[in-house]
C-alpha cells in the first residue's frame, strides 16, 4: 500500500523558494543529461526522486536497501540547466539529503567533513608539513579562522544537535 | 563595472592547506597583470557538495560569516576554486533575494556581532583575468605555448546554475578557452568538454566517479590533447590524484599532465616551474614540458 507523507510533500514545496516543483511534467531531460545515471545504469535517476517528491511517497525516498537513490548525485547542476520547467532539481536533492542526515542514513564521508568544519573551522585542517611548503614556496601564512565564532553559530542552526557534538 | 583596488584573496581548504602550489602560480600571475590581493581570516566557504548536503542553514550561515568579513573591509573576493565559489556567490544571491532567510541568518550572525548586508561581489578568478583583457594577458606572454593542443575542462560550479553563477555561458563556456589561446595553445574541441569530472559521487562510490572521469578521458585525449587545463581543485585532484585509478578501472593508460590555467599563464610568463612547485603533480609533466622547449 502506498501513502502520501503530505510533511514531505510541504517541505520540498515550502524549501523551493520558486515553487515551481508542482510544474514537472516528467520530461525526464535531467535523467537523460545525468553523468551518474549513465554510468549505473540508472540506479541514480534523478526524474525518480523529483516524481517521489512531490507525491510525497517518503518510503520511496528514505530506508531504502542503499541511499546512492539520493546520495548518488555527483551535484554538476547539469539538470537543473536544461530542465524545461526550470524547478531547481539540486536544491530539492538538498533538502532531501538534509532530512537524510538527520534520518542518520548519510553517508558518513558528508558528517565527517562536517564534523571536521564544526571542529577546525575547515574542512582541511592546516598541517605542518603543508605550512612548511607554503614557506617554501614564499606563500604567507594563513589567517586561522575564529573557532569560536564558527562553533557559536553552528550551535545557534544546531548543527552540533546533527552532529551529536 | 566598478573599478576594484584590491581582492579579498580565498584560496579555500584544498589549495591553501592541501595543494598551496597552485596558489603559488596564481599569485605570481597577479602580480605579473597587477592584481592586487589581501588576507582574511576566513574560515571553510564551506564546501557547497558536502556541507550544504548535511544542512543548509548552517551552510548559509558560514558562508554569511565570511562574506561579512569582506564586507567589512568593503572589499569583493576573488576565489582560486569552483567550490569556494560558488558557495560564496550562491549564498549571497540567496541572502540578497531572500528577505526571510537573510532575517533569520542574520539572527543567528547578531551571535557574533557580525550582520550580512550584501555589498560585496564575489569573483571566480577566470572572471578576473577574462575582464583585465586578453590582451593585458597576450604582453605578459614570454614563451608563447603554440602547438600545445589542451583539453579546457571548467568544472561544473564554475557557470551552473547560470541563474545565480552569470560567468559564462552555462552550456558551452568560452572563457577559459580564451585565456588558454592568449598563451598560444589551442583548445582542443572534445565530446565530453561538458561532462563533470565525477569528484562528487566519489564520495560516496567510487565506481562511477572513475568511469565518469576515463570516459572524460578517453573523449580529451582521442580529440587530440596533450594535457587538460582544469580551474577547480576538486577536478585537479580528481583529474591528477586518481589517474591511475581510473587507469585501472578502464584499463587503459591516459598518463595526461593536469595543469592549473594559472600554472599555463605562468608558464607562459616565463616563470619557472620550479618556483610553482610543477614536481608536486603526480602526473608528470617533464615530457610535455621538454617537448615544448618549457624550463
Amino acid at each position: 500500500m502506498v501513502s502520501v507523507d503530505f510533511e514531505l510533500r510541504k517541505k520540498v514545496m515550502d524549501a523551493h523558494i520558486k515553487d515551481t516543483l508542482k510544474y514537472c511534467y516528467q520530461c525526464a531531460r535531467c535523467t537523460d543529461v545525468c553523468p551518474v545515471s549513465k554510468v549505473t545504469d540508472g540506479r541514480y535517476d534523478p526524474r525518480q526522486i523529483i516524481l517521489n517528491s512531490f507525491l510525497g511517497l517518503k518510503e520511496a525516498i528514505f530506508n531504502q536497501e542503499s541511499n546512492f537513490n539520493l546520495w548518488g548525485c555527483t551535484i554538476c547542476d547539469t539538470c537543473d540547466e536544461v530542465c524545461p520547467q526550470k524547478i531547481g532539481l539540486t536544491e530539492v536533492f538538498a533538502v532531501l539529503r538534509n532530512m537524510s542526515i538527520t534520518m542518520e542514513e548519510g553517508p558518513e564521508y558528508y558528517t565527517s567533513q562536517a564534523s571536521t568544519i564544526y571542529d577546525s573551522g575547515k574542512a582541511i585542517p592546516m598541517q605542518t608539513a603543508i605550512e612548511r611548503r607554503r614557506d617554501q614556496l614564499g606563500l604567507p601564512k594563513i589567517e586561522p579562522p575564529n573557532i569560536e565564532e564558527v562553533q557559536k553559530i553552528l550551535n545557534e542552526t544546531n548543527l552540533n544537535k546533527i552532529l551529536k557534538k | 563595472m566598478a573599478k576594484v583596488d584590491e581582492y579579498k584573496m580565498f584560496e579555500g581548504c584544498t589549495i591553501g592547506n592541501r595543494i598551496p602550489f597552485i596558489e603559488a602560480s596564481a599569485r605570481k600571475v597577479f602580480d605579473k597583470l597587477g592584481i592586487k590581493t589581501s588576507e582574511g581570516p576566513f574560515a571553510c566557504c564551506p564546501d557547497p557538495v558536502g556541507f550544504n548536503s548535511v544542512d543548509h542553514s548552517s551552510w548559509l550561515a558560514m558562508g554569511a560569516r565570511n562574506l561579512t568579513i569582506a564586507e567589512a573591509e568593503g572589499k569583493d573576493i576573488i576565489s582560486l576554486c569552483n567550490g569556494c565559489f560558488q558557495t560564496l556567490k550562491a549564498v549571497n544571491h540567496e541572502l540578497k533575494h531572500d528577505e526571510h532567510e537573510k532575517e533569520k541568518i542574520n539572527k543567528i550572525l547578531s551571535s557574533i556581532g557580525k550582520e550580512f548586508n550584501g555589498s560585496i561581489n564575489v569573483w571566480h578568478f577566470v572572471e578576473v583575468l577574462y575582464n583585465i583583457g586578453l590582451e593585458k594577458i597576450k604582453e605578459n606572454v614570454t614563451h608563447e605555448l603554440s602547438g600545445l593542443k589542451v583539453a579546457c575542462h571548467t568544472g561544473c560550479h564554475y557557470n551552473r546554475p547560470s541563474e545565480i553563477m552569470q560567468t559564462d555561458d552555462p552550456m558551452k563556456p568560452v572563457k577559459l578557452r580564451e585565456l588558454v589561446a592568449a598563451t598560444g595553445a589551442t583548445p582542443v574541441d572534445y565530446e565530453e568538454e561538458m561532462l563533470c569530472c565525477g569528484a562528487g559521487v566519489g564520495n560516496i562510490e567510487e565506481e562511477p566517479s572513475m568511469q565518469i572521469l576515463a570516459n572524460k578521458f578517453s573523449s580529451a585525449i582521442n580529440a587530440g590533447a596533450e594535457a587538460i587545463v582544469v580551474i577547480c581543485p576538486a577536478c585537479f585532484q580528481q583529474m591528477d590524484t586518481n589517474q591511475k585509478k581510473a587507469e585501472k578501472q578502464a584499463n587503459k593508460t591516459f598518463g595526461v599532465p593536469i595543469i592549473y590555467l594559472t600554472e599555463l599563464l605562468a608558464l607562459s610568463y616565463g616563470i619557472k616551474s620550479e618556483e610553482i612547485g610543477l614536481k608536486f603533480h603526480r602526473s608528470r609533466l617533464n615530457a610535455l614540458l621538454e617537448k615544448h622547449g618549457i624550463k
